[in-house]
């Protein structure tokens, strides 16, 4: 079926089920569409004269989704809209965003509309810069014209702390650069006054040089190294001594030195007190290019505004900021959507996914008087909710304040370079002080005290860490696992015990077929099932469907099918039904007793009163699931599985994993006090999982690790994160954290070696500052090339 | 002699504020908040590039305000 070319759409390239068949005419010839929104999209493109976007070589199938129902409020859009000289201005996030042909159609169909001045699209992080003219067009109009391309535009909000992240990354930009461009001037005079020092070197020239070299040395200092001088400002307050204060104590050493031998005629080193500065700002911006890079995509992932609702009121429908919402106010909740708030059923009637609240995969039936929850996803029918709970006080906000109080309790950690800064500083200061004595407390004894100070290089040691961490985290993100920055590499590596959710996590999340047993073939059951099924959105239709692609079975979609909510699926002219037991028993048709386990769900199919068969279907682990818990197990990891639905599930999944310990049916707090108990005996937990109820127990434990699909809240708490749905990256994961952490150990010891040789050295008097020099960029390229060995960790 | 290590070391201090002015722009602009970007960019060829913007941004400029 997917071979024939007249049934895969032409905008989408996806397979096309029958009966949504969409043609449009083009040249004599029929071109097919899997719906209407392809089809507009099509049209859209080739009206727009871009027909060109579908024979770009890295137009990939699937690119683009069905068109997002137009819903953009103008006073919520226009509230994000900001006035500048030239026009109005808006940033959006623009979802589904999947490679560069994206970003090219959306700017260059933005750039033909009326009244745009300007469109354009960050490729890393997805955000779309829109600039245009208010009295020609407005941003709910280009909305929906993003929209009508198959892509969601979503106004992003920019919070205090993100204008304050960006800003303080230009700044340090501004800062390195400066650096590097005034150390280049300094560069030259340095090599002047090195010749000058091996052939000789009249004495005027050589002041000119110096002077100079003060001049340009002096705002690498105080402007480029403002930064370690305000931290090591603090350090010294709290009496934490850190890598600020090494850095800002090596660098001001260097230059205090250096003017006081200017003045009295001897060599200066400036350029040592501008290297240390220039190197390890470069550290601090690899470091932060490393956490940009995770965060950005995480920001892609989470739901950067407030989600809106439907409220209803006398007159319709208003879309309002589900923030905005009263106790006793009515909304309604589209099939599809989440349920922006707590309340309760005041009519309609639908099946509900609660996976991500309480981890059960297969839907609860909810109806008129019924409760639900916040976060959770009606999936087939039309419900209108009274609000029994302010959005700030539903179940998603309790979770959110569990994990808040839980994060208060963790103590932060100190990085490892701080906390070898912390015994190296006291260490060098002492040494430094005894070489001051030990000279007779006289200039001489000054100078021999000072060099021991410059010497004590920490640009080897503040590059340690910044460059195995990028490294790290670029080679992760080529595999699709995102730490969130060097820290997390660090929990990550000490971790000896994994909690792992169940549901979504271990399993798929969706049902899948395990058995049929029909009276007829198979085959032929599936087929009349698929028939049935083609148009549900129910994850046991889906599972059934997925079955039938599988297995590459040709069938004709029903063009009328009703929907029964909790009981099944009834054809137009009610002959064919499939679904519950009790559906058929409805309608007087005997369904024989079978045997299977309970925790197996079971559609039943029947025509013209006639019983067909039935096919089971189960939420099966994630086929990489066994090999994945396999590695983990060969690597000494412990497993456990918390789980918060029923207690037979978690022990059958658990027996088939070879997991030790599993308990269950456990609530967010029950799996916050597993996730503590398992942090006694020095031991450190990583917890595993994807849903709004494993939020509080992912940040209590010592690491945490979501899958992509995870909820929002698990994906904000999450230090880890696959962005792939592969397993198999976890044990991956693991072991490159414990690589990094050897390699910056390894540097650190290099970055060491060089002190240990070159503070006696200085100590005693005998050290030239040329060598010395020498041997500071050779100790800071040997932890370079060091860290670049993490480039070579074998795919998992 | 003097003279002309004075007149180079002028010349390259010269040349050095003069990119290093040139940095500060371009980061002000914003050049260096999508360093993604400009490996795609690069390869997009124009058949008919719009000028759409072209003119809106012309218009604009006409429009009372």
């Amino acid at each position: 079926m997917a071979s024939d070319p007249a049934r895969i759409c032409s905008h989408c390239g996806l397979p096309i089920s029958p009966s949504n068949l969409v043609t449009e005419e083009l040249d004599g010839a029929q071109v097919p569409f899997c719906c209407h929104g392809c089809r507009g999209a099509w049209l859209i493109i080739r009206d727009a004269g871009l027909s060109q976007f579908y024979g770009r070589n890295d137009y990939q199938s699937g690119t683009l989704k069905n068109a997002y129902d137009s819903q953009f409020d103008p006073a919520y859009l226009g509230s994000f809209v900001v006035t500048t000289p030239e026009g109005a201005e808006i940033s959006l996030i623009i979802d589904g965003i999947r490679c560069s042909s994206c970003v090219w159609l959306i700017e260059k169909f933005l750039l033909q509309q009326e009244g745009v001045l300007s469109a354009r699209v960050n490729y890393a992080t997805h955000r779309l810069l829109l600039r245009f003219a208010p009295q020609v067009t407005n941003a709910e109009q280009l909305c929906n014209k993003v929209a009508e391309l198959g892509y969601l535009p979503r106004p992003y909000s920019q919070s205090e702390l993100r204008t304050s992240i960006e800003r303080e990354r230009k700044s340090m930009i501004l800062r390195f650069g400066t650096a590097v461009f005034l150390s280049m001037q300094l560069m030259g005079f340095s090599i002047a006054l090195y010749a000058g020092y091996f052939k000789g070197i009249d004495d005027q020239t050589r002041f000119l040089l110096q002077v100079l070299a003060a001049l340009v040395t002096t705002p690498v200092l105080f402007y480029s190294g403002y930064p370690f001088f305000r931290g090591a400002w603090f350090a010294l307050r709290n009496l934490t001594p850190n890598m600020d204060l090494l850095v800002a104590l090596g660098s001001f050493t260097a230059y205090a030195y250096s003017l006081f031998a200017l003045i009295s005629g001897r060599e200066v080193f400036f350029d040592t007190a501008a290297m240390i500065i220039t190197l390890i700002l470069a550290g601090r911006l690899f470091e932060n290019s490393a956490r940009h890079r995770a965060t950005s995509g995480l920001d892609r992932l989470l739901q950067l505004t407030p989600v809106l609702a439907s409220r209803l009121t006398d007159e319709g429908s208003v879309q309002v900021d589900s923030c905005s919402l009263e106790i006793g106010d009515r909304i309604q909740v589209a099939a599809g959507d989440r349920l922006p708030i707590d309340g309760k059923v005041l009519a309609g009637e639908s099946e509900v996914d609660e996976s991500a609240a309480s981890g059960e995969a297969v839907p609860v039936l909810r109806r008129t008087g019924d409760s639900v929850m916040a976060g959770t996803q009606n999936i087939n029918g039309v419900l209108v909710v009274e609000v029994t709970a302010k959005a700030n006080e539903s179940f998603i906000a309790r979770i959110a304040q569990m994990v808040e109080a839980s994060q208060a309790q963790k103590a932060p950690i100190q990085a490892l370079a701080d906390r070898v800064s912390a015994i190296f500083i006291p260490v060098v200061m002492l040494i430094a002080l005894a070489t001051f004595f030990y000279w007779g407390a006289n200039q001489t004894a000054l100078l021999h005290a000072i060099s021991v100070l410059v010497v004590s290089c920490p640009c080897a040691l503040g590059l340690a860490t910044p460059t195995a961490v990028m490294v790290a985290t670029g080679r992760a993100a080529e595999e699709g696992v995102l730490f969130r920055g060097g820290d997390c590499l660090e929990n990550a590596s000490r971790v000896d015990r994994l909690a792992f959710d169940k549901t979504g996590t271990l399993t798929a999340g969706r049902p899948e077929v395990v058995d049929c047993r029909a009276t007829d073939s198979e085959t032929a059951l599936l087929t009349v099932a698929a028939s049935l099924e083609a148009g549900s959105r129910h994850p046991l239709a889906q599972g059934v469907m997925a079955e039938v692609q599988r297995r590459q079975l040709s069938y004709t979609p029903l063009p009328e099918v009703q929907q029964v909510a909790g009981r099944g699926l009834v054809s137009g002219d009610g002959q064919l039904l499939g679904g519950s037991r009790l559906l058929l028993e409805e309608h007087g048709i005997q369904v024989p007793v079978q045997e299977s386990a309970n925790l197996i769900s079971e559609v039943h199919f029947a025509r013209h009163g006639e019983y067909l068969g039935t096919i089971f279907l189960q939420d099966r682990p994630r086929t990489e699931a066994p090999e994945a818990m396999a590695q983990l197990r060969k690597a000494g990891y412990v497993s456990s599985l918390l789980s918060g639905d029923q207690a037979a599930a978690a022990e059958r999944l658990a027996e088939e994993l070879g997991i030790e310990n599993w308990s269950a049916p456990l609530i967010p707090q029950e799996k916050t006090a597993a996730i503590a108990e398992l942090n006694t005996n020095g031991h450190q937990v990583m917890m595993i999982g994807d849903g709004i109820n494993d939020a509080p127990a992912l940040s209590a434990a010592h690491s945490s690790c979501s899958l992509v699909g995870s909820s929002d809240i698990a994906l904000e708490q999450a230090e880890v994160l696959l962005s792939r749905p592969n397993l198999l990256l976890l044990p991956w994961a693991l072991k490159l954290s414990k690589r990094t952490m050897t390699l910056i150990r390894q540097n650190l010891f290099w970055a060491f070696s060089y002190n240990l040789v070159a503070i006696p050295l200085a100590a005693s008097g005998k050290l030239l500052p040329v060598y010395g020099a020498a041997a500071m960029a050779l100790s800071s390229i040997g932890v370079l090339l060091n860290s670049l060995r993490l480039r070579r960790v074998p795919a998992p | 002699m003097m003279t002309t290590i004075l007149l180079l070391i002028f010349l390259s201090f010269c040349i050095g504020t003069g990119v290093w002015i040139f940095f500060l722009y371009a980061v002000k602009r914003g050049e260096f908040d999508d360093i993604e970007g400009a490996k795609f960019r690069m390869l997009e060829d124009d058949d008919d590039p719009p000028q759409t913007a072209e003119k809106n941004r012309s218009q604009n400029e006409n429009l009372p305000s």
